[in-house]
Parts: structure tokens; C-alpha cells; sequence
């Protein structure tokens, strides 16, 4: 095979990756909206964020409780985003699931100097 | 007659059949083991793929001896149809679709452009393989060394070029395995300290009915218009399918587990067992290996390019060290985005983000795989 010939195979196969992932793009774009409004319609109202520290929260009431911990886990001086944060963190360097792992609670510890 | 019994043993024995071909193929085979077990590079394949090599040049053992007419052929030779058939491979596809969470990806769904770019590396060291003197289907076989991904060189390999499968699938392993050395300097070079520090914003929430919806979408879109990755695709999105559903938790962990570790066993067996001395002694098998360098090269340059492009069109909220992620190699091109992206800033956390890129390479290998093989096979 030529370079000339090499390089159109190269030049329309990457273009065929680009437009096969491209409209694969797009799919989950358009399904992703269409799922959104289907969800929020359905949801609306139900989610209510809790911003007070040292408060139970009972994650299992999760909208996606399948991937989440079980159980009602005490948060104090931690804000929700930063235990969630601590929680994955937990789960990808145990490479245990989220699902299988009990949190009882999660608390700031402060250093007494 | 004690002498004549001593010299028929000696003489029927593999240890005089022995050349210098098998010795240096031995002593291959047992670097590469050294490099699995001391060095823990890709040890579940290389280890395999290594002892294979090993029993492969164990000469008169004829594992691999096909079978003619009423004669038996050996055991490693039955054991190979299912490398030569593409039945591993996508077993294995089935294994990693069970296991990857494709959430990331259709969270940020811009990552699929990265799985795209980073295919680049593929066509990039086909091109150099056919001026080489290679022949298309072997320049194609070489070529998928780029996308980073194992079964997917093998599947096509077996498909286009066999008689290259040894050298193309050590290649292949090895140069995973230093993803976290290949890396690193092409993702410096490319990118600025300020592109690298940039932390980027949390993925949205994927609902379950998202998840559930994307294998099937991606299977029937893919597999209409490439028919020819229907293996690989169609076995990655059932593998996904039974885990995202939920309802088949049994099924989902056989196909992560049990089925993966035995399918892996007999692939890196058969496969380490090509690599016979007459096959693997060649100067072919060096370019090979330079060529996939090459290959993983360009990949990774062509992630981090348009990681680049959409850093400056997304008014620099995107990092675009998770452009190089778009090279398969799951996670472990997704774990050196995290730690480069650290060293910048170590705040940043960009794990998360770059498994999007990450899995979307799967896809887009799989979909180079099935354009060569459309075109060559």
C-alpha cells in the first residue's frame, strides 16, 4: 500500500471512529434531556438538601439509593458534599462497593494545640 | 544395553532437541515472568502469557500440535480455537463491560470526542507499518496496539494477522502495564501548569434509567453500522447490562469474576503459546514492538490535543490531562490524569473525570478494530 493510499485509509477511518462516537454523543445528549425532564417531572419537590451540621441523614431516602450506603449516618462540623466526597473516597481505596459499606458517622476531628 | 537404554532416553528427550532458538525463547519467557511477578506489570495476562511462551518452546511437549486427521492434536492447541474464533476476547469484553460504570461517561458526554481523538496513535502507526513493508492486515494489527486494549488487539490480530498475534499481544500488555511511564512526559510537554491545575466541576447524578438505556442504545447504534464489531461491542454492553439492571446479580458477578479469571487463563496461556522460536525470532517482532510505542505515543497525544481544544472552548473548566484517559487502559490511564493532575494542584481530583475518556477509548477501539476489519478482513 502507498503512503498516498495509507494515509486516505488513516484520513476516513478517523473520520468513521469520529462520526460513529459523535452520534453516539448526541444519542446521549438527546436521551439524557428526554430522561431529565421524564425525572424531574416525576421528582419534583421530593429532594430536600440538608446543610446543618451534626444532623442525621438517612441516605438510603437517596434518589439513586442503589449505589449509596445503607443506614443513617451522623455528620458533625461536615457539610453533606465533603462526607459524600470522604464516602467515595473510602470505597475506591477499599474497592469495596458503596453499597456494601456502613458509615455510622463522619466528624471533623480538631487538633488541640 | 544399560548405554543403549541411557542414549535412547537421552535422544527421545526434549533436552536434545534443544536449540538456541528455544533457550533464548526459555529465557524470554522467564524475563517475562520476572517482570509480572517482581515487577507486577499486567501480572494476571503476562504471567499467562509468559508460561505459554514457555511451554511453547519446550521442544517435543507439542502442546501446540494441531490435530491431523485421526491424530489428537496438543492440549494447547483445542484451547487456542477460542483465541482463533475471537470467543476469548469478547468473553473478556463481557467481563469489563460487567465491571465499568459508564456513568462518568454519559455524565460528561463531550468524553466520547477524547475516546475518539485518542484513537489516533492507531492510524498514525498503521500508516508507518505499511512503509515499512507491512501488509495492511498486519499494519492494522499493529496499528490497534494503540488503542490500548488488550482483548481488542488480540480479537483483531486472530482476525487479520495470527501469525503476529505472540508479538502484538506481549507489545500490547508490556506497554499497558507502562502507561504510567509512557505517559507522564507527553502530558507535561503538552500542556501548560495553569491547564493542568484546573479543577473541574462535579459530574451530575446519572439516573438508573440512564444507565440501563446506554448499552442497549450503544449496541443497537454500533452494531447496525459497524457490523463488524459486533462481538466485542455487543459482549461489552451485555456485560454492562447485567450490572446496571440489577436484577441479575448473579450473572453480573460470574461475568466479573469466575468467567473473567478462567477466560483469562486460557487466552494468556494459547496466546504466549504462539510465540514459538521460528515465529518470534525476527527483526519483524522488534519493529512491532517499536511501532506500538509509537502507537501509544500518538494515542496519548492525540487525547491530550483535544483535551486542549475543549479546555480553550469550554473557557478552560476542562483539564486537559483527561484527554489522555481517552486511551483505553482502564483505569490505569485514568489513575495517571489523578496523579499528574495532583502534582499540578493538590486539591484536584480528577479521577472521576477521566474515566469518562477512559471508557469511552473501549468504545472507540473497538470501533477503529472494526473499521480495519471491515476494510481488511
Amino acid at each position: 500500500m502507498s503512503l498516498a493510499e495509507s494515509l486516505l485509509v488513516s484520513g476516513f477511518s478517523m473520520t468513521l471512529v469520529f462520526f460513529v462516537l459523535v452520534a453516539l454523543f448526541l444519542l446521549i445528549v438527546i436521551f439524557s434531556k428526554v430522561f431529565g425532564k421524564t425525572k424531574a417531572g416525576s421528582e419534583q419537590g421530593s429532594i430536600q438538601g440538608t446543610d446543618t451540621p451534626a444532623q442525621p441523614v438517612n441516605l438510603s431516602k437517596s434518589p439513586s439509593g442503589q449505589d449509596m450506603s445503607v443506614g443513617t449516618l451522623q455528620l458533625k462540623k461536615v457539610d453533606e458534599k465533603t462526607a459524600a466526597m470522604i464516602m467515595a473516597i473510602v470505597s475506591h481505596e477499599s474497592e469495596v462497593p458503596l453499597s456494601e459499606l456502613r458509615f455510622k458517622s463522619i466528624k471533623l476531628i480538631e487538633e488541640n494545640n | 544395553m544399560f548405554i543403549d537404554a541411557l542414549k535412547t532416553i537421552w535422544f527421545d528427550s526434549g533436552f536434545a532437541a534443544l536449540t538456541w532458538q528455544h533457550l533464548v525463547m526459555i529465557g524470554v519467557a522467564c524475563v517475562l515472568i520476572y517482570l509480572a511477578i517482581v515487577k507486577k506489570f499486567e501480572p494476571l495476562l503476562l504471567l499467562t502469557i509468559a508460561f505459554g511462551v514457555l511451554l511453547a518452546n519446550l521442544p517435543l511437549a507439542n502442546l501446540m500440535k494441531e490435530e491431523i486427521d485421526s491424530e489428537t492434536g496438543g492440549l494447547l492447541y483445542y484451547l487456542y480455537l477460542g483465541v482463533k474464533k475471537g470467543i476469548y476476547p469478547s468473553l473478556i469484553f463481557m467481563g469489563v463491560g460487567a465491571m465499568t460504570d459508564f456513568g462518568p461517561l454519559i455524565s460528561r458526554p463531550s468524553s466520547l470526542l477524547m475516546g475518539a481523538a485518542a484513537q489516533f496513535g492507531i492510524f498514525m502507526a498503521f500508516t508507518i507499518a505499511n512503509l515499512l513493508g507491512f501488509t495492511p492486515q498486519e499494519a492494522s494489527s499493529i496499528g490497534i496496539i494503540g488503542g490500548a486494549d488488550g482483548p481488542t488487539a488480540i480479537y483483531t490480530t486472530a482476525r487479520l494477522a495470527p501469525h503476529l498475534l505472540s508479538a502484538i499481544a506481549i507489545a500490547a500488555y508490556s506497554y499497558m502495564a507502562l502507561i504510567p511511564i509512557i505517559q507522564p512526559p507527553l502530558m507535561r510537554l503538552l500542556t501548560t501548569k495553569e491547564e493542568r491545575k484546573v479543577k473541574m466541576e462535579q459530574l451530575r447524578e446519572v439516573s438508573k434509567l440512564e444507565k440501563i438505556c446506554f448499552p442497549i442504545v450503544v449496541t443497537i447504534f454500533c452494531v447496525l453500522l459497524l457490523p463488524s464489531v459486533a462481538p466485542l461491542i455487543g459482549m461489552l454492553m451485555l456485560g454492562n447490562l447485567f450490572r446496571e439492571s440489577g436484577v441479575v446479580e448473579r450473572l453480573s458477578d460470574t461475568a466479573q469474576n469466575a468467567l473473567m479469571n478462567i477466560v483469562t487463563i486460557f487466552l494468556g496461556v494459547t496466546v504466549g503459546a504462539t510465540a514459538k522460536a521460528e515465529n518470534f525470532l525476527r527483526l519483524e517482532t522488534l519493529a512491532i514492538i517499536a511501532l506500538g510505542l509509537v502507537a501509544f505515543a500518538f494515542s496519548t497525544v492525540g487525547g491530550l490535543l483535544i483535551g486542549k481544544l475543549m479546555y480553550k472552548l469550554s473557557g478552560g473548566k476542562i483539564n486537559p490531562l483527561i484527554g489522555s484517559a481517552g486511551v483505553s487502559a482502564v483505569p490505569m490511564a485514568a489513575r495517571v490524569s489523578q496523579v499528574e493532575g495532583q502534582k499540578a494542584n493538590p486539591s484536584n481530583f480528577l479521577l472521576m473525570h477521566a474515566m469518562g475518556p477512559n471508557v469511552a477509548g473501549v468504545i472507540g477501539s473497538a470501533v477503529a478494530a472494526g473499521i480495519l476489519m471491515a476494510l481488511f478482513g
